[in-house]
């Protein structure tokens, strides 16, 4: 289930620490390939909350980054790895949000639609 | 002295470049637009707060940066993580608001049941109401005829009580009739008090007719609602104008003697006949002793004695 078979509480922890502090703007990041390992858990994360269905754009920009980020890093471009791995990690996170989002407005809806036909239910006896 | 001016200018110009507005940036121009969109059209300041906190920072951060004229590639960078933070946040509050639906859903679907379950319970009372009082209704009806019918019956106990009670005073009076050989005729029953009652020749009655008149009256008294007509009767000797006087002033005489002992007068009648309906042969003496009578006729209902005709009239046959 979890894509990441490598990836274990500590890290996932790391991971996210590291994620939401590129959001946040915060000044000193980890080395490029922390980064990069990084932004491989946030796009798995995103694939898990059902980003290839419903944020597909967003997961695959995620995707080509990280892709991008690893290829710079094993060229031994260590900042551009770094700038790759960082956008990698927010692409990712927007497309997971975009997912979750999604599914929640969906069930809101079905929700609303269910309400509306009890409605009509009750008012018809 | 131009040359120097000229390049003092140039060196005046690039510190100028150093110190004075930075460039601008496309990307960080990009991610203030969409921050202030964040701010004016969205409620992700107050329901996702931590989200719009983080961008914040970073657009902070990012400008920073460019004020601090830092590399392009790394204010592109900063702008670049601050869009996509805002991206984030802008989602999470929509997030926040399906969120909010789906909890108010379910406690707005409990209150549209109760709504409906109140109603129909109340429909179902009013329902049980009308039916409870169609039943007191129908209960009362029942009642009222119950009493009605128990009126009815207590009426027609009563009636025949009253029946059964006229009927035994009436054999009663019939019994004691008898002992006065009372004779029953189509018109009533008949007793006959003969000439041996009065004075002769006079209407006045002898004191030994008085037991006779006792009996008589006690018998008449048993059945006090009974219509009674005496009837005064001589022989044919005399006058016809003297003999009618004779047999209604004798027909009085028994009615005032059993008023006096105690006979309802308005029930009794009188009446004289003179020489007429004779029952035996005028010739003889015994005969027209025979024929000098009263006869006092008591009717069979409560009805008043039918007249005397030539077919109902005698009482010896």
């Amino acid at each position: 289930m979890n894509k990441v078979s490598n990836s274990n509480v500590k890290s996932k922890l790391y991971g996210m620490i590291v994620a939401a502090a590129i959001l946040g703007g915060c000044a000193s990041t980890p080395p490029p390939n922390d980064l990069v390992l990084v932004a491989e858990a946030a796009v798995s994360d995103a694939a898990a909350a059902g980003a290839s269905e419903l944020a597909p754009a967003e997961l695959k920009t995620a995707q080509q980054k990280l892709a991008d980020a690893k290829k710079a890093r094993d060229e031994k471009d260590q900042k551009k790895a770094k700038l790759l791995a960082e956008q990698a990690i927010a692409d990712a996170k927007l497309a997971e949000k975009q997912a979750r989002s999604v599914k929640a407005e969906k069930a809101a809806a079905a929700l609303q639609e269910d309400l509306r036909i009890l409605r009509e239910e009750l008012n018809r006896k | 002295m131009k040359k120097r001016n000229l390049s003092l200018l140039l060196v005046s110009a690039a510190l100028m470049a150093a110190c004075g507005t930075p460039q601008p940036n496309t990307m960080l121009d990009e991610a203030r637009t969409e921050y202030q969109r964040l701010q004016t059209s969205t409620q992700a300041a107050t329901v996702a707060p931590l989200e719009f906190k983080a961008a914040t920072d970073a657009l902070n951060r990012a400008e920073s940066a460019w004020k601090d004229k830092e590399d392009t590639e790394e204010v592109n960078q900063l702008a670049y993580l601050a869009k996509r933070s805002v991206s984030v946040a802008e989602l999470s509050a929509k997030q926040k608001a399906a969120e909010q639906i789906i909890a108010n859903a379910s406690t707005e679907r409990d209150r549209v049941r109760l709504e409906a379950r109140t109603a129909e319970a109340d429909r179902a009372k009013l329902q049980a109401q009308q039916a409870e009082q169609q039943t007191q209704q129908a209960q009362q009806q029942t009642s009222a005829a119950q009493q009605e019918a128990a009126i009815l019956q207590q009426q027609a106990q009563t009636a025949q009580q009253q029946a059964e009670e006229a009927k035994a005073k009436m054999a009663e009076m019939e019994k004691q009739l008898q002992t006065l050989q009372a004779k029953k005729t189509e018109r009533g029953t008949v007793v006959t008090l003969g000439d041996v009652v009065f004075d002769t020749g006079k209407a006045t009655l002898r004191s030994g007719s008085r037991r006779t008149l006792e009996k008589l009256a006690n018998a008449l008294k048993q059945n006090p609602n009974s219509k009674i007509m005496i009837e005064g009767f001589t022989d044919s000797v005399g006058s016809d104008e003297s003999n009618q006087s004779l047999s209604e002033r004798r027909a009085e005489a028994v009615k005032n003697a059993l008023v006096d002992l105690g006979v309802n007068d308005a029930n009794v009648t009188t009446r004289g006949y003179g020489e007429g309906y004779p029952v035996a042969n005028n010739k003889t003496a015994a005969g027209r002793q025979m024929n000098r009578r009263v006869e006092i006729i008591i009717s069979n209902d409560q009805n008043e004695v039918a007249p005397r005709t030539e077919q109902n009239g005698s009482a010896s046959e």
